[in-house]
């Protein structure tokens, strides 16, 4: 299942970036969660069905706000409210994990999707339950900056690739 | 009357992208958070186009097309449905609601402005407001050439306006152009390699968003088939090369229909002046005749009752400057307003040698004009 995701995540971040921000995505296996005290942003979409768990889109604040203005077509000198930050992560995580989701439903597991949620801190990591299963991928965007996904996937007696 | 879009998106990114995506055409976009919200403005407001989006929170997306549809008033109102989730079932659970249409998550503005305008006829802004724009208002123009020296000559050619000159030397740098900043007017050369200039107007006629600019060919005056070929591909028009300025400001007034009597007309010092440019011509007769008895009108209404006719930079009088000088005289009669005539000296010499204008009592200043009116101006320290 892990490398059924691994490929979908690829496809998914490759194609929302591409299309709603014009950014080059390249995986990068060295890249991992940021945690160098830098504000950053988790912006986290789950999906509930025969798959079962929940993806973590991470990039830093300065990053976020970037992704904004290239989403919403404002100067990048203008002033980004916190709030339009967040909707716009937000969007963007529904955007990929909407576009996995459609993958995984054509693969015969069907599954729906939570609403996008924020999470903002300097110094944060998330934790799953030891049964769950666990992806990061980090992501060389347009070479100068990087997201990493973090995918949590919960064991189900649903169907299996 | 511009047409309404009605975005309902529970993220407000998506409602500005929408919003944002629509803004140079002549529509208004209105919005709603969710189902709810999209029912109250759709009930009001009766939108020509609703982009609906799925999953939201209070009232989702399925259940408001479903009361869209059972709702007598509302049920004829397109509806296209915007999501992220593209799966098979998905896709046909949408097809099985009536939408129009359906769109996936992530996409192009260029693809929701195709999709819309499939459903709506939708206009660029410009041309709502173009019967309002001035000559001195600025416009964006785009040479497209090959050669950087015409591109050049263009911009200085309208220098003396307040008019933007941009340049492409190739017409897929054009396109590009015309994604990010939509032009006023585009001069396209026909001479580009591979027929270049006619598949970039074919290009930009199959959009949605450029399908009524104003494109001009450019070509030189001799190649009179390079001019009848591109008036039967439907080009607004031909500019020759070399390129006669002002009859390019003329037509580019005109296709635009831009308000060009602030070249000639002013109020000032308490007098309505007329100035006629150095390079007066026929058009430029009709073009003052065009706006001569709105200009006094307006300037009696406004209390004015003196005309100042400004012949000074003209180098010689003909029959058409006469024409115009005895309209315009004529009309002051008729509304009583006192006139003064200030000419450049071939003017005055050669007015003296017609019978119609002998007695036109010509000055050489603007304050001997103004102290003929009986206006005496300070003179400035």
């Amino acid at each position: 299942m892990i490398e059924v995701m691994e490929e979908l995540v690829k496809g998914a971040v490759s194609e929302v970036f591409g299309t709603m921000l014009s950014i080059k995505t390249k995986p990068d296996k060295s890249l991992t969660l940021i945690s160098n005290g830098d504000p950053h942003i988790a912006s986290s979409v789950g999906f509930i069905g025969d798959v079962t768990g929940v993806v973590f889109i991470y990039s830093t604040d300065s990053f976020a706000r970037l992704i904004t203005s290239r989403m919403l077509g404002l100067r990048t000198s203008e002033a980004i409210g916190e709030e339009l930050v967040n909707d716009s992560m937000g969007e963007l995580g529904n955007m990929v994990v909407g576009h996995i989701k459609s993958r995984l439903c054509d693969r015969g597991m069907p599954c729906v999707l939570t609403i996008p949620s924020i999470v903002r801190g300097s110094q944060f990591s998330i934790e799953a339950a030891a049964s769950a299963t666990r992806m990061v991928i980090g992501f060389r965007c347009d070479a100068a900056e990087q997201v990493a996904i973090e995918v949590l996937i919960k064991p189900t007696d649903g169907p299996q690739p | 009357m511009g047409r309404k879009i009605l975005t309902v998106d529970d993220s407000k990114t998506i409602r500005m992208i929408v919003a944002k995506a629509f803004k140079t055409f002549d529509c208004e976009v209105l919005e709603g958070s969710n189902g709810v919200e999209g029912l109250a403005v759709a009930t009001r407001e009766k939108p020509d186009v609703i982009v609906l989006d799925f999953t939201m929170p209070i009232m989702d997306g399925y259940e408001m097309l479903a009361k869209l549809k059972s709702d007598p008033d509302l049920k004829s109102i397109p509806v296209i449905m915007l999501t992220a989730e593209a799966g098979r079932e998905q896709v046909l659970k949408i097809a099985k609601l009536g939408v129009r249409d359906y769109l996936i998550k992530p996409f192009k503005e260029e693809v929701i402005i195709e999709r819309v305008s499939r459903v709506i006829d939708l206009k660029p802004r410009g041309e709502a407001v173009a019967k309002i724009r001035n000559f001195d208002d600025e416009i964006q123009l785009l040479i497209v050439d090959d050669k950087p020296a015409i591109i050049d000559q263009v911009r200085n050619g309208l220098a003396d306006t307040k008019w933007k000159v941009d340049g492409a030397n190739a017409p897929g740098q054009a396109m590009d152009f015309c994604g990010h900043t939509l032009p006023d007017v585009i001069l396209a050369s026909l001479t580009l390699p591979d027929n270049g200039g006619y598949s970039l107007f074919q290009t930009l006629r199959g959009g949605v968003k450029t399908k009524s600019l104003p494109i001009f060919g450019l070509t030189v005056k001799t190649d009179t088939d390079q001019q009848s070929k591109a008036q039967q591909s439907g080009f607004t028009g031909v500019i020759t090369k070399p390129i006669e300025f002002e009859d390019l400001k003329t037509k580019i007034c005109r296709t635009l229909n831009l308000d060009t009597s602030l070249r000639y007309f002013l109020q000032k010092d308490g007098a309505l002046v007329m100035t006629l440019p150095a390079d007066f011509s026929q058009g430029v007769a009709n073009e003052v005749a065009m706006y001569l008895a709105n200009k006094i009108t307006l300037a009696v209404d406004a209390g004015i009752d003196k005309m100042v006719m400004d012949l000074s930079q003209l180098k010689k009088a003909d029959i058409t400057l006469i024409k115009l000088g005895l309209s315009t005289i004529q009309m002051c009669h008729e509304l009583s307003i006192k006139y003064s005539m200030i000419g450049s000296e071939a003017v005055c010499q050669e007015c003296k040698n017609y019978e119609e204008t002998k007695d036109w009592r010509l000055v050489m200043s603007y304050q001997e004009a103004m102290s003929q009116l009986g206006v005496k101006l300070q003179v400035a320290a």
